[in-house]
């Protein structure tokens, strides 16, 4: 009954269903149907890569930072994004063991379009108010869909993630510290943070995808919620952001940018405008206002530092 | 072409504080030994108490396949071996108006004592 060795390919699916079904976590060396194996890889890879590209932006601004106290936080915040990087490559290096590939491989399919970045890494930053709204609610949005996979059915990405998010915390009370003093500042201080918000607000939107695949095309949620990996639906995590986020907002004296923007109470859900998800297309083909330069910035470092990789390979026996 | 053997693969292990035991952390590449260390420092301990590291190479780790995990599945019919299968002496002790000796008493001892 149990001997893997001489069970179908059926039967390895029908134990494997049943091990999800019971909440058993899934390892790296475990059996798993393909289709798993390949939405896993799909999901990890891209948002282990989108943590690396999503330092750039903020890298930009610690030369920039008001203070020394501000530099050293987002200093810090940029090393744990690169981190999380490292973590989520791992994983994901680990499941495309069967095909041969590594994270060299998954830095090419970064660099050809293959592999895509999160939308909003494809953004420009202005001020120090965009840097502020990036880590109050980029990181906020970031939040909400990581803790939404911590009792992923895959351990290794479900361990990832308990790290992560622990430091996701100090992230997001960084963004506040931000916002908080710029909202608590002069007239000026406080514009551009409205600024910050006004352009942001569609790529927020769109981080959490398209409510189905209607609308782009294709979607993982289906597969993603069918195997356990994430519980909510896309529009399920943007309702749960607008629940947390909507009150501090507008708190704090900012105007939503959606000026038709309002809870429906009967329904318990918010009423809002879409986004243009045509463009939300062509920003995930790399045609966003920065994909090419941060993917040149990307790929000039990984060309300049093949001779620390070569150097370090020749201690290798 | 070098880049296929450049990296080796290293589990982390670490203790926060000299008396507590090591845990696993997580695993990540590096060429060699001392990059592992550093780079596990750099990976996983920025911010809490660490008082030591281990990094094991992944191929000197022998671990078990879905079929031998099968083999710790436990009969429940062992409560002899644990305090489980004593339970009734707590009866039994209140009878002589006496505290039983548990396991939580029994482990209060090593320190300054009461």
């Amino acid at each position: 009954m149990s001997n893997l060795t001489m069970m179908t390919e059926e039967e390895k699916l029908e134990q494997f269903v049943q091990r999800i079904e019971a909440g058993d976590k899934i390892e790296a060396d475990d059996w798993m149907p393909e289709e798993y194996r390949m939405a896993l890889i799909k999901l990890i890879s891209m948002h282990g890569i989108s943590e690396i590209m999503g330092a750039l932006p903020e890298k930009e601004w610690v030369p920039k930072a008001p203070s020394l106290h501000r530099k050293l936080g987002i200093m810090a915040k940029v090393q744990d994004e690169m981190g999380h990087g490292q973590l989520l490559l791992r994983v994901a290096e680990d499941l495309l063991k069967p095909y041969g590939k590594n994270r060299g491989d998954l830095m090419q399919d970064l660099f050809n379009g293959d592999l895509k970045f999160h939308n909003v890494f494809h953004m420009d930053t202005r001020t120090w108010g965009d840097a502020g709204l990036i880590g109050w609610l980029v990181d906020g949005a970031a939040i909400i869909t990581q803790t939404n996979m911590l009792g992923a059915s895959y351990g290794p990405y479900a361990r990832a993630l308990q790290r992560i998010c622990a430091e996701e915390v100090f992230h997001a009370q960084h963004g506040e510290a931000i916002i908080m003093a710029l909202a608590e500042g002069t007239e000026e201080q406080r514009a551009m943070v409205q600024d910050a918000l006004n352009r942001w607000w569609d790529a927020l939107l769109m981080f959490f995808g398209p409510a189905s695949k209607d609308t782009t095309g294709s979607s993982k949620q289906d597969v993603t919620i069918k195997y356990k990996i994430r519980t909510k639906t896309n529009e399920q995590l943007r309702q749960a952001f607008f629940d947390k986020y909507v009150p501090r907002i507008l708190s704090l004296g900012l105007k939503l940018p959606d000026p038709t923007m309002h809870y429906d109470e009967e329904n318990k859900v918010w009423v809002y405008q879409q986004p243009d998800w045509a463009e939300f297309k062509k920003i995930i083909k790399n045609q966003g206002p920065r994909s090419q330069e941060r993917l040149n910035l990307r790929r000039t470092s990984y060309e300049n530092n093949a001779w620390v990789r070569d150097a370090l390979a020749a201690t290798v026996s | 072409m070098a880049e296929k053997t450049f990296y080796q693969e290293y589990e982390v292990f670490s203790k926060r504080t000299p008396s507590s035991a090591f845990q696993h952390q997580f695993s990540l590449l590096a060429p060699n030994e001392d990059m592992a260390l550093v780079m596990a420092q750099e990976n996983f301990m920025r911010r809490e108490p660490v008082a030591d590291i281990w990094i094991v190479n992944r191929k000197h780790i022998r671990a078990m396949d879905a079929e031998e995990k099968l083999t710790l599945g436990r009969l429940d019919n062992k409560q002899y071996r644990t305090t489980k299968g004593y339970g009734y002496l707590k009866k039994k002790w209140r009878h002589y108006e006496q505290q039983m000796l548990d396991e939580k008493e029994i482990l209060s001892w090593g320190g300054d004592g009461k």
